[in-house]
């Protein structure tokens, strides 16, 4: 069993240590680092969704005063790899997606330079472009695996056979549209080359993951690149991987060394160069006996991805290990279109997957007349289905069972559309929830006791607004037994000792088991009573009960819905999300995250959808007044909770990480709830109010 | 500055923004800016000049001429929900400027640059639709009325020349005792309508209907007056059949369509609105006159 570390400052709701600084605007982020002589970059961004540029007439913005350079094709830098070809830019003349960068203005001022952005003429040889998702391709393909790196597909038993001997069978299609993270702080770099060294403040989730990705680009070592990020304003996975635009910032600080390049993205131009999550088709047959017991699992995925570069988002392994069946499979099939590439965004593949599989759950205990609290306990599975190991603490039932009792379930009517106040259809609608517990490698933390008997701990981590300067602080005063005050964090550069990106809700497992390895040999090598300037570093240790516990999260979700019976109108006065992820470090800031990701989800299953213009390419609603994402006044009374427990197995702190369990279920619960209130199935998200009256 | 270079003008007089009007090439009149700054800033448009109204005093102003108020283009929306005349007389005005935009954009938008952006979804679009409000417009030949019929040429198209702008609107007044109701439903309050509804009516001492207006909004291109529902309701003695039978015709209206509301949902949407705005139209017109409901 790991060693834990024993609680008194973890576990504590400590507010946030950077709370004063970001308030009173003095955390700088990105843009605002104070840097001498700026330059302000513009991009010029293709017009076709497919084809190449035949002509570039720079002449007019190059005249313009306050334009220091245009960068194009004919006279950017050049790259040194194209593995990544969503980060090969201005190498040649292709076309892949609407909006691709294929330039860039640099100017002493920010007006300046989208004054002349807009003066460049290009002249474009288009092709016919395709970019209609749509289950009746004849050319999906199997990607060989899925992200991160889960088989494609999975097959076990014979669910043909066992679906036509099922006493009772779901056979629906659901789809998700297609959806953009909206970070309040843009994606922005400001990039300075100088003596051979390229630097980059940048909004990025992993200063070292963005370095490891761009040096083999710009073809420098990596200690030739630094990535420098203390405060992020929000990412989502959007900010999970370098971007284009960290690729433009770069080559344009290249051809002005010596001056800082400020490039900030426009949120139009986040609809495109900012990842998205993909839009979603998902077929799902379930068998079942009369009694409700699983006995056939199918999910069916059909997706997309850009022609030129491929991201298969794993919508379906969170059924291969929901529920219990001898019999499952799970496959994914992609479309290569010529769109932007998807990426990361919340829980990619679990917050599409779970909505339409826990959607399915309860079309199912409508079928076999279950209530679809027994249903899912019915099915819960004594260990992983797939791959057989034990789980290191699955409390979905005890979730379940908790949720009910808080939220009032037992008042649930059994039928559907049986209530009925002023006007308003009510409804009440339950979904699991679940995320892995990921444990990425290769973090390491270095402890440094000052001269004013303070502890400087110092890992390149990274705090997109989660909380991690004040969680990493928690864990450490606790694996060096001093009090918080005693603790001097540094994080949020990749000039620290390496730290792995903040994705897969595995931030907080992966740096505060290498702060807690460092603590540890800190001790064992320079005791209680260290003398000012003794130093340790240390790895995160591999976890040696990772390979014997399948380890994963859980949640139940609960929502009431409100449908106006003339205008289909939706509220959502009540959500209550219970969780179990092992230990909560911070509960004030975990509560944030596990509301942010509800009220994620809420949105996701009411509002967001972008609308993406087949004959263009292009998202139309590309702003936040038309893709609307969930307010202040969307939100009733929302409230999360979680077992108290920790998972022993996992690392010395017993979590399992929380940034994205969240939004995983809390779409369908809401649709779940829309169909208890009307007796409406909605199986296409956002769940708008002609969809309720249709 | 986010918005793309232009020459910026700020007239004095309405004479001198005539002026300007006449003689500059590829001009945009900004009057409180709601709608045309974002516009700007998303580059939209793209003026070369900006003949800048906001310090044309002559230009605001709520008046009452006769049974007409008249309000100066330039009037904020705030100032007029906060008029006691608008109060006091209009109250439709009131309520339907609850629902335009936010107590920040009211603050600086006018009923002229609204009247003029005509958007569709525009709440003082569908008053003065419902009012047969009479545009004054003033242009180098001197000043001209329109009704806002004709003023509302088609989708964010008014009949004015580019060398004219509006001066004011005059809002015939309803009786002193008559029924109102404003309602709308949009994705988000402050939001463009999905569909909004006016509705103005009047009763006779028996309580039956002597007038009615009903005014769609946000359902087509430009307001549309229910004309068939109102010749239904002229004269009849109202009861919730009866409006029911009046709103359904909000089912032949070729509603707008777009990438998020389906044209028949502004339909049914309508349909209920218009329902329940008569039914309080209604309820407060028999509270005004005193009679037992």
């Amino acid at each position: 069993m790991t060693r834990l570390l024993e609680p008194r400052a973890i576990g504590m709701p400590l507010e946030r240590l950077d709370g004063h600084a970001k308030v009173t605007g003095t955390a700088p982020y990105a843009f605002e680092h104070a840097l001498r002589d700026p330059l302000y970059l513009y991009p010029l961004e293709a017009a076709i969704a497919r084809g190449r540029m035949t002509a570039i007439d720079t002449a007019e913005a190059e005249a313009l005063a306050g334009v220091v350079a245009v960068m194009t094709p004919r006279n950017a830098p050049r790259l040194a790899a194209d593995d990544d070809q969503e980060l090969w830019l201005l190498q040649s003349e292709g076309i892949h997606f609407r909006g691709q960068l294929v330039g860039a203005v640099i100017a002493q001022t920010p007006e300046i330079a989208r004054h002349a952005a807009a003066l460049v003429r290009i002249a474009y040889e288009a092709e016919p472009h395709d970019a209609a998702l749509a289950a009746d391709r004849d050319d999906l393909y199997k990607p060989e695996q899925v992200n991160p790196d889960y088989a494609a597909d999975t097959d076990e038993g014979d669910v043909e056979a066992a679906l036509a001997a099922a006493d009772v069978a779901i056979d629906a299609t659901y789809t998700t549209p297609m959806e953009h993270n909206n970070p309040m702080e843009p994606h922005t770099t400001v990039a300075i080359w100088e003596g051979g060294v390229l630097t980059l403040y940048d909004s990025t989730q992993g200063a070292h993951s963005v370095r490891t990705t761009l040096a083999p680009v710009f073809g420098l070592a990596p200690d030739k690149i630094r990535i420098i990020a203390p405060y992020v304003g929000g990412g989502f996975g959007s900010k999970g991987t370098a971007h284009a635009h960290d690729v433009l910032a770069g080559l344009a600080a290249q051809m002005v060394p010596g001056r800082p390049v400020k490039f900030a993205l426009t949120r139009q131009q986040m609809f495109w160069l900012a990842g998205y999550r993909t839009p979603t088709i998902q077929r799902i047959r379930l068998g079942a006996g009369r009694d409700g017991r699983l006995t056939a699992i199918v999910h069916e995925v059909i997706e997309q991805t850009a022609r030129f570069k491929e991201f298969a988002e794993q919508t379906a392994t969170s059924t291969r290990i929901m529920y219990a069946s001898p019999n499952r499979r799970t496959s994914h099939r992609l479309a290569k279109l010529d769109v932007p590439v998807p990426s990361w965004m919340r829980a990619p593949g679990e917050t599409p997957g779970m909505f339409a599989g826990e959607v399915a759950m309860d079309e199912l205990a409508v079928a076999c007349g279950l209530d679809p609290i027994a249903l899912r306990i019915r099915n819960d599975p004594a260990a992983d289905p797939q791959s057989g190991k034990p789980w290191s603490g699955r409390k979905l039932v005890e979730c379940l069972r908790e949720g009910a009792r808080r939220f009032g379930w037992d008042r649930r009517a059994p039928n559907p559309a049986a209530r009925r106040e002023d006007g308003w259809l009510v409804g009440m609608g339950v979904a699991s929830s679940t995320y892995p517990a990921y444990a990425l490698p290769g973090s390491r933390a270095t402890i440094r006791y000052g001269e004013d008997q303070r502890y400087v701990v110092r890992i390149g981590a990274a705090d997109i607004g989660t909380g991690t300067w004040t969680a990493l602080t928690q864990i450490a005063a606790d694996a060096l037994g001093c009090p918080i005050e005693a603790v001097r964090l540094e994080i949020g550069d990749s000039a620290l000792p390496h730290a792995s990106v903040e994705g897969g809700s595995s931030g907080i497992n992966c740096w505060g088991s290498a702060i807690v390895a460092a603590a540890r040999a800190f001790r064992g090598q320079h005791g209680a009573a260290p003398v000012p300037g003794a130093e340790i570093g240390a790895e995160m240790p591999e976890d040696p009960e990772a390979q014997r516990f399948a380890m994963h999260s859980f949640g139940a979700q609960f929502a009431e819905v409100r449908v106006n019976a003339d205008t289909g109108e939706i509220r959502v006065p009540r959500m209550l999300g219970v969780f179990s992820a092992g230990r909560i470090i911070n509960p004030r800031t975990a509560r944030s995250q596990f509301i942010g990701g509800m009220t994620m989800g809420l949105s996701m299953a009411l509002h967001e959808e972008s609308v993406l213009d087949p004959r263009f390419g292009h998202v139309v609603n590309h702003d936040l007044a038309s893709y609307h994402i969930a307010a202040h006044a969307d939100i009733g009374d929302i409230d999360a909770v979680w077992l108290d427990e920790v998972d022993p197995h996992s690392n010395p702190m017993g979590s399992r990480g929380i940034g994205e369990i969240g939004i995983v279920g809390a779409a369908a619960a809401i649709a779940n709830a829309a169909w208890h209130a009307t007796g409406i199935r909605i199986r296409d998200l956002p769940i708008t109010p002609d969809k309720l009256l249709a | 500055m986010k918005p793309p270079a232009f020459l910026y003008h700020d007239p004095r007089s309405i004479d001198e923004a005539v002026a300007l009007l006449a003689r500059l090439d590829n001009a945009r009149l900004l009057a409180g800016g709601q709608s045309l700054m974002p516009m700007l800033n998303m580059r939209y448009v793209l003026p070369d000049h900006i003949i800048d109204l906001n310090r044309i005093e002559a230009l605001a102003g709520v008046r009452q001429i006769g049974e007409t108020l008249r309000i100066g283009a330039m009037t904020r929306q705030r100032d007029i929900a906060e008029h006691p005349l608008v109060r006091s007389r209009l109250p439709l005005m009131v309520e339907a400027l609850g629902h335009v935009g936010h107590r920040q954009t009211r603050n600086r938008g006018t009923i002229g640059g609204s009247l003029c952006h005509l958007d569709p979804a525009a709440e003082l679009v569908a008053v003065a639709a419902n009012l047969d409000a009479t545009i004054e417009i003033v242009g180098p030949k001197g000043a001209r009325l329109l009704p806002m019929a004709e003023f509302a040429l088609g989708f964010m198209t008014p009949a004015i020349a580019p060398d004219e702008m509006v001066a004011a609107v005059n809002l015939p007044l309803p009786a002193a005792r008559h029924g109102y109701a404003f309602l709308e439903m949009a994705r988000r309050h402050g939001d463009f309508a999905i569909v909004a509804v006016a509705v103005v009516l009047t009763l006779d001492p028996a309580g039956r209907l002597a007038t009615c207006a009903i005014t769609l909004g946000g359902a087509a291109a430009v307001p549309r007056r229910m004309a068939e529902a109102e010749t239904m309701l002229r004269g009849a003695a109202p009861d919730a059949l009866l409006f029911g039978r009046a709103a359904a015709t909000a089912r032949a209206v070729d509603a707008l369509e777009d990438a998020q509301v389906p044209g028949w949902y502004r339909r049914q949407v309508a349909e209920t609105l218009i329902e329940r705005a008569l039914a309080t139209a209604h309820r407060r017109a028999v509270a005004a006159n005193g009679m037992a409901s």
